[in-house]
């Protein structure tokens, strides 16, 4: 049964505020959900006033900003901050984007609020536990399983075949998708999740793979696959404009028609 | 102490996708319990007589009149929604810029079809 609300060790607390000291020529307020697993305490939420005049434009640029001036504590994911690695993906505002690729003043005025991915193991403030997701990743084999002698060189693919890929090669595995899926929020331990399933349909439809049946096969089953209802959170969150929602759909619709 | 789970429904931002889709199985809900509201009207008119005119005096009151409205409504819409999640199964309408015009074009088609079904309803 889904868990409408937060467990009793996950109500989130009021937390600090960190007042600008002075005249911010620019000032903007950052709600930030903080955990301590040292601590024997509950989430909170700590408020930070800072001046946009000092920091780049990004949110991630805000966070680093904070980290350096006002609190080191702050824990979050980062690495390439420019969209590639995926790491910065959090909740900014009710919705999960990359930190890094989400401007500052593109988000409606007032305070901006960050926190976790939504519904996961919290490990510390901005670091959700993906241990999960990536379990499933590896449930799925995303790697060419081919049949064939090796060639001497690369696998050959025609130009039409190589563009069936296009749209979900490209993802960098961030989970702002599966984590924006009310369905997997209530069923994430058995439904793979929309990242997940768009990998397992990039391997479908790879003409160099020929394990296309075993792979099907796999999916066939009423939570791995069928837990997708089509809500469309995915594809409306993902920062790289994939759409995993419809590669869902083109894979009951394969196994339909293979009856 | 146990790591806590990161805030989710009550704190992800209410779209299009997400709200249609609840009222989807929302109102499926309200049909289900709609329909054993029909079966019983079609026995009390089997039935006739006191029944029938009891079950009448009950649907035309203000309260059953409200509730009947809300099943139009929940057809309604649960019916062009339906039709929404046709073309999903058959593979069409998942760019985003559709998935919101259809959305729009489901809750207009709700509107349309609850007025359409009231007027005939009031002047026949």
């Amino acid at each position: 049964m889904a868990e409408l609300t937060l467990p009793k060790n996950s109500k989130v607390q009021k937390g600090r505020h960190f007042a600008y000291d002075g005249e911010a020529e620019k000032p903007r307020t950052f709600r930030i959900y903080r955990y301590d697993p040292s601590a024997d305490e509950l989430p909170r939420m700590d408020t930070y006033d800072i001046d946009l005049a000092d920091s780049g434009p990004m949110v991630l640029d805000a966070i680093l900003h904070i980290i350096d001036t006002i609190d080191p504590s702050l824990a979050l994911r980062r690495s390439c901050r420019e969209g590639v690695c995926g790491s910065c993906a959090m909740n900014i505002n009710g919705t999960n984007k990359l930190a890094c690729l989400t401007h500052i003043d593109e988000l409606k005025s007032g305070e901006v609020r960050l926190s976790p991915l939504p519904h996961l193991k919290v490990i510390k403030d901005l670091v959700g536990d993906l241990r999960t997701l990536y379990a499933q990743l590896e449930l799925i084999e995303p790697w060419l399983q081919n049949d064939q002698a090796e060639p001497e060189r690369e696998r050959l693919q025609l130009p039409e075949d190589r563009d069936k890929l296009d749209g979900e090669y490209e993802c960098i595995l961030c989970f702002c998708c599966a984590t924006a899926c009310p369905s997997y929020w209530w069923s994430g331990e058995q439904y793979l999740g929309p990242a997940i399933l768009l990998q397992a349909h990039r391997w479908l439809v790879d003409s160099r793979d020929d394990r296309t049946g075993e792979r099907l096969d796999a999916l066939d089953d009423p939570f791995r696959l069928y837990r997708c209802h089509t809500i469309m959170n995915c594809t409306n969150a993902c920062p790289k404009g994939l759409n995993p929602a419809k590669a869902i759909a083109d894979t009951k619709r394969m196994l339909a028609r293979r009856g | 102490m146990a790591r806590p789970l990161s805030p989710h429904l009550t704190w992800y931002k209410p779209q299009i996708t997400s709200v249609l889709s609840i009222l989807h199985r929302l109102t499926g809900i309200a049909l289900a319990v709609g329909s054993i509201a029909l079966a019983w009207w079609v026995v009390a008119v089997a039935v006739g007589g006191a029944t029938f005119a009891n079950t009448t005096a009950v649907y035309t009151s203000i309260i059953g009149q409200i509730f009947l409205f809300g099943w139009t409504l929940a057809l309604s819409f649960h019916l062009s929604n339906g039709i929404r999640h046709l073309f999903w199964d058959a593979g069409y309408g998942f760019e985003m810029t559709t998935v919101n015009r259809s959305g729009m074009a489901v809750l207009l088609m709700t509107a349309v079809l609850t007025i359409v079904v009231w007027l005939i309803a009031l002047i026949g």
